[in-house]
This record gives C-alpha cells, sequence and structure tokens, in this order.
C-alpha cells in the first residue's frame, strides 16, 4: 500500500501540482489579512491584537477551509481518478495484479495527504500574516487543530469522489459537482437554525464547522460567543463521537460505492 | 494434467447480443510461440482480455499453469508479461519514470530491471524525453519493455509490432524468437497480419467473427496448402492439349489465353518443356508455385484478403 502511495505522488510528477495547492492555500489568508488589518485599525473592532489574529484564523477555516478545499480536493480527485482511465493505464495495474479497491484506497489516502497539507499550509500562511501584522498566540496548538481540520474535511469530501467516479465525465463537469457540492455545504451552513436538526447534524460541512467552533472556543477568542451558546442550546452541535460516526458512517459508504463503481468502469 | 500452459473450454464473451468470442478452446503448449490469428474484430483482443481478467467471460472456463484462473489471479498474474492493444502509460513521465511506476507496484527494487528491459526494446535509459513526445514506434518498444520486464513465464502480446517500422518489427520478431527459444518461455501473440505469424510461430489458431476455425502446428498448416507449375505461354490452349495427351493429366486449369496452371506437380517439367518447344509453342516463364498461407486464410475466412 505504501508503495502504491507513492507511485500515485510519482505520477503527479511535472503537473506542478503540490506547489498549485500549497498557492491556493494563500489565496484566502492574503486578501483576509487586509479587511482584517482594516477593521482592527480603522475601527478599533478587537480587543487585542491576538483577537485580531483568531478572528483572521476562522474566517480563514471559514472560506479556506470549509468552502475552497472542498473544491480543490474534487479537482484534485478527478485527476487522480481519471488518470487510468484517460491513459489507459488500468490493464497495465490489473495485470500486476493491483485491485480497483487498492486504487481507490490508495487515490484516496493521497486526497487525505492533500487536504491536511492545504489546511496546515493555510494556517501558516496565516500566522505569517498575523506575525506581520498582529499577535499570533498558540501557535502549536492551531497547527495541530488544522491538520485535525484537513481529516475531517476529507472524509467530508469523500462523497464528492463519489459522484465523480460515478458520473465519470469530464474535468469541466466534475468541477462544477464540487462548486455545486461546496456551494451546497455553504448554503445549509447559514441556514442552519432552519433547517431540521437531523439535516444538520448528518451534513458534513455544518457538522465540522460546529464542532471546530465549540472545541477551539476555550483557547481562542470567538467573535459571536452568544450565537455559538444558541447553537449549543439548540442542540446543533455535534459531540466528538457524534461527529466521527456521522463523517465515518459518510465516508464509509461512499468509499464503498466509489470501489464498487470504480471496478465496474475499469472493465 | 495437461501439458497445456494456457488453455480454454468453451470461453465465451458476449456484448449485449454481440457474439465476441464464441466458444472458443484454444491450447497453448509449453515453450513454443502460439499465434492467434484473426482480421480485424475477430475477437482476438477480447479473447486476450480474458485470458488476464480484463473482462469476466459470459461463460466458459480458463486454465492457466494448469490452476483454475479464476480464483488464482494473485498466484498466476505475476507470471505474465502482457501487452494489450494500444501502450498505456503517463503521458507526463518519461519511459524510465513509467516503468519505474510499475516495477515498483510488482515490487522489483533494483533498477536493472528496467535497464535491461528498455536496452531489450533498444529504448535509452533515464531518457529525458517524455511518453507524450514518443512516436508510436517508441510507445510500442516501451509497451514491450513493461511486458517483459520481470521475466515472466508467459508472455501475451496483442499485436505487438503495430506501429513498428519494418527493420523495428524484424527486431522485435527475432528478440521474440530469442524469448523463446533461448528462455524457454511460452508466447502468445496475436496479429492480423498473416506473414507475422508464419514468421514467427510455431502454432496458428485462426479466429474468425468470434469462433476458433483451426488449431495446428504451422508445419500442419503448410503442408496443407497446395503447389502447381505455372506455365507462361504463347498458346496456352495447345499446351493443355499436350499436357492432357501426352502425359495424361487432367488437373490443370487455364486462365487465360497465355497462363496454365498444372497441379499435378509429379510431371517432369524438363519434358513437358521440350513437348512444347517441338509443337512449336514459346515458353516465356515456367515455375513451381504454393498457394500462399494467404489464399488459404482467404478460403477459410470466406473473406476477403487481409489488411
Ligand atoms: N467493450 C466492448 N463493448 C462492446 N463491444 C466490444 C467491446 N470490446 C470489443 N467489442 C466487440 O467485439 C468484437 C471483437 O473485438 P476485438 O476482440 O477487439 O477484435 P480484434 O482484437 O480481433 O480486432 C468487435 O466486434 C468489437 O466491436
Ligand atoms: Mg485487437
Amino acid at each position: 500500500m505504501l508503495n502504491l502511495i507513492r507511485c500515485e505522488f510519482w505520477k503527479l510528477k511535472r503537473k506542478m501540482f503540490v506547489q498549485l495547492v500549497l498557492a491556493a492555500s494563500f489565496l484566502f489568508p492574503i486578501p483576509l489579512t487586509a479587511i482584517i488589518y482594516y477593521l482592527n485599525t480603522a475601527q478599533d473592532k478587537y480587543a487585542t491584537k491576538a483577537a485580531a489574529f483568531d478572528a483572521l484564523w476562522q474566517s480563514v477555516i471559514g472560506f479556506g477551509m470549509l468552502l475552497l478545499l472542498p473544491c480543490i480536493l474534487g479537482i484534485v480527485a478527478a485527476l487522480l481518478f481519471f488518470m487510468e482511465r484517460d491513459n489507459d493505464t488500468f490493464k497495465n495495474l490489473r495485470t500486476i495484479p493491483i485491485t480497483s479497491s487498492q486504487m481507490v484506497v490508495a487515490k484516496c489516502i493521497v486526497l487525505l495527504l492533500f487536504s491536511v497539507v492545504f489546511c496546515i499550509s493555510s494556517t501558516v500562511a496565516s500566522i505569517l500574516c498575523g506575525f506581520a501584522f498582529f499577535g499570533v498566540t498558540d501557535v502549536l496548538f492551531k497547527i495541530l487543530f488544522s491538520a485535525v481540520y484537513g481529516l475531517l474535511i476529507a472524509f467530508s469530501a469523500l462523497p464528492l469522489v463519489l459522484l465523480i467516479v460515478f458520473f465519470s465525465r469530464s474535468y469541466i463537469f466534475s468541477i462544477m459537482l464540487c462548486v455545486f457540492y461546496s456551494v451546497f455545504n455553504l448554503l445549509a451552513t447559514f441556514s442552519m437554525t432552519a433547517l431540521p436538526k437531523w439535516l444538520v447534524l448528518t451534513l458534513p460541512t455544518p457538522s465540522i464547522m460546529m464542532w471546530g467552533t465549540q472545541q477551539m472556543a476555550s483557547r481562542i477568542a470567538v467573535n459571536d460567543t452568544e450565537d455559538l451558546q444558541n447553537f449549543i442550546q439548540m442542540g446543533l452541535i455535534p459531540s466528538t463521537p457524534q461527529l466521527i460516526i456521522t463523517l465515518g458512517l459518510i465516508g464509509a459508504v461512499s468509499l464503498l460505492l466509489a470501489v464498487y463503481l470504480y471496478k465496474k468502469r475499469s472493465e | 494434467m495437461s501439458d497445456y500452459i494456457i488453455e480454454t473450454h468453451d470461453l465465451t464473451k458476449r456484448y449485449g447480443n454481440q457474439i465476441s468470442v464464441s466458444h472458443l478452446n484454444i491450447h497453448v503448449k509449453k515453450g513454443r510461440i502460439y499465434g492467434l490469428l484473426g482480421r480485424n474484430g475477430a475477437g482476438k483482443t477480447t479473447t486476450m482480455r480474458m485470458l488476464l481478467g480484463l473482462t469476466a467471460p459470459t461463460s466458459g472456463e480458463v486454465t492457466i499453469f494448469g490452476k483454475h484462473f479464476q480464483g488464482n489471479e494473485k498466484k498466476i498474474l505475476p507470471r505474465i508479461g502482457c501487452l494489450i492493444e494500444s501502450p498505456g502509460f503517463y503521458p507526463n513521465l518519461t519511459g524510465t519514470e513509467n516503468l519505474k511506476i510499475f516495477a515498483t507496484l510488482r515490487g522489483l527494487k533494483n533498477p536493472k530491471y528496467i535497464k535491461n528491459a528498455l536496452e531489450l526494446v533498444n529504448l535509452p535509459y533515464r531518457d529525458k524525453k517524455l511518453f507524450s513526445q514518443y512516436s508510436l514506434g517508441m510507445k510500442q518498444r516501451l509497451a514491450i519493455a513493461l511486458a517483459v520486464m520481470h521475466n515472466p513465464e508467459l508472455l501475451i502480446l496483442d499485436e505487438p509490432i503495430n506501429g513498428l517500422d519494418p527493420i523495428g518489427i524484424a527486431e522485435v520478431r527475432d528478440f521474440i524468437r530469442e524469448l523463446c527459444d533461448a528462455s524457454g518461455k511460452t508466447i502468445l501473440i496475436s496479429s492480423h497480419i498473416l506473414s507475422e505469424i508464419s514468421l514467427l510461430a510455431d502454432d496458428v489458431g485462426i479466429i474468425d467473427h468470434g469462433k476458433l476455425l483451426e488449431e495446428e502446428s504451422l508445419k500442419e498448416l503448410e503442408a496443407k496448402n497446395a503447389k502447381f507449375i505455372h506455365f507462361c505461354v504463347s498458346d496456352a490452349q495447345k499446351a493443355a492439349q499436350i499436357i492432357t495427351t501426352t502425359f495424361s493429366s487432367k488437373d490443370i486449369r487455364l486462365a487465360d489465353a497465355n497462363n496454365l496452371y498444372l497441379y499435378n506437380t509429379t510431371l517432369p517439367v524438363a519434358k513437358i518443356n521440350r513437348s512444347f518447344i517441338e509443337a512449336g509453342i514459346d515458353i516465356q516463364e515456367a515455375h513451381l508455385c504454393e498457394d500462399t498461407l494467404e489464399d488459404y486464410f482467404k478460403k477459410i475466412t470466406g473473406g476477403e484478403g487481409i489488411a
């Protein structure tokens, strides 16, 4: 399996892939820094410099990790999963023999690594901006926490993998699918209070966001403490086991179906 | 059980209501080159895909190395090297990098395997050229290198000389022969080019519309072909008369006013010639001919010539 994962990375050689993902992780931290810097100096919105940085980091999580990352993961997944089909290399792999499930699992692990790298890199980017303009506290916690975020978001992107394998169409179509999935998740997050509770607790992105916010609350300065209290009272915040079970189930079902479909498509 | 390396029993593949391979029974003997000959769309690739488990048969069985293929894939496949249809590699990698991926997945750590395989097909090791920049012939060579890299006992090669130039074809032919003779490998090769099969194979299976029409050794196949003497003379009518009267043979065919075919090759040709000259017939040509395999192939597939 380790060899398979190594090979997946070799196959991406010359595609500038890692570099592009890292560049994408700087996409939000930079403009968000500018906005929060403005809010801080012009309107004096934050009590301390550390609080300003915490606000920056939270918006990076919101926009970069929860909104942008699923899109990026979808594109990476399309690239990984279409590779054998487009280059007609299934036959070379299957006759080694490598099974379809081994291929799917290897590709998903690569996806997970990309996700974690993106999240850590986002946080590092925010921290760099933070050192320049604000005050940064609790660096290690933030980096570790973003790694956990990367892991969770990778799981939440598994249904996307399933959709991409299912439609097995062009890259454009897959990208549209990813954008739709992200926007749908974002809408669900915004209209959380209006949606039925079971739906909020089963949709991956709102669950991750709510869980994350509560976990972080004690360590960083949260802007909207009242909102958080509200959500807790409404029971919209999943507990850790609850989150693991939800994401685990969604992930497992998606993965199994994806393996099944991938095998069928390769024949 | 049997000394066949590959044996199929009523192997059948149906796509929708089109039958691509129908009740195929082929027998590939150890240490020999088996040529699967058939026109485009005859079902050669489909057969080979089923032998490798790339496509599930609709019905029938495959036995390789004396084991049922299904359920023993993990044991059987590593002993096989294959090339199916067009070469499939990653375009953004060089040939060496491509082979490195498959070598790693096969558990071949030593770079020597890659180097040897590339040398065998005359491709440079550690070249900078990407696979996407390869010519068709180079791609095909790389695919052959991939098939032989892990030193398998059995090679299944689907139209391996596609896209190669004449010198390349001769090279590949020599080296396939060498693999069989020197290293005792068993080779199943398919082609729609009859001359290739007749130059290379020990045994031949002729497949058409998914059915195996003939299966025998090349020697037997060649023995079946008719031999005849072709006379090109000034007056074929008169010449035919002489043969029927003087040499009492009716085994002749008059093609036109100048061409005459004599199918009884035991007659004394020198004497016939002398009789012709004495009768005042000029002889432009007289030679012993053999029906080509191609004619035979046309006859049994009942079709036009093959591309
Ligand atoms: N995946 C497929 N779906 C439907 N028909 C197929 C498929 N693969 C092959 N065929 C059909 O099976 C027949 C045999 O094809 P093939 O085995 O590729 O022939 P050959 O390799 O001898 O040229 C052809 O008529 C082809 O159209
Ligand atoms: Mg073919």
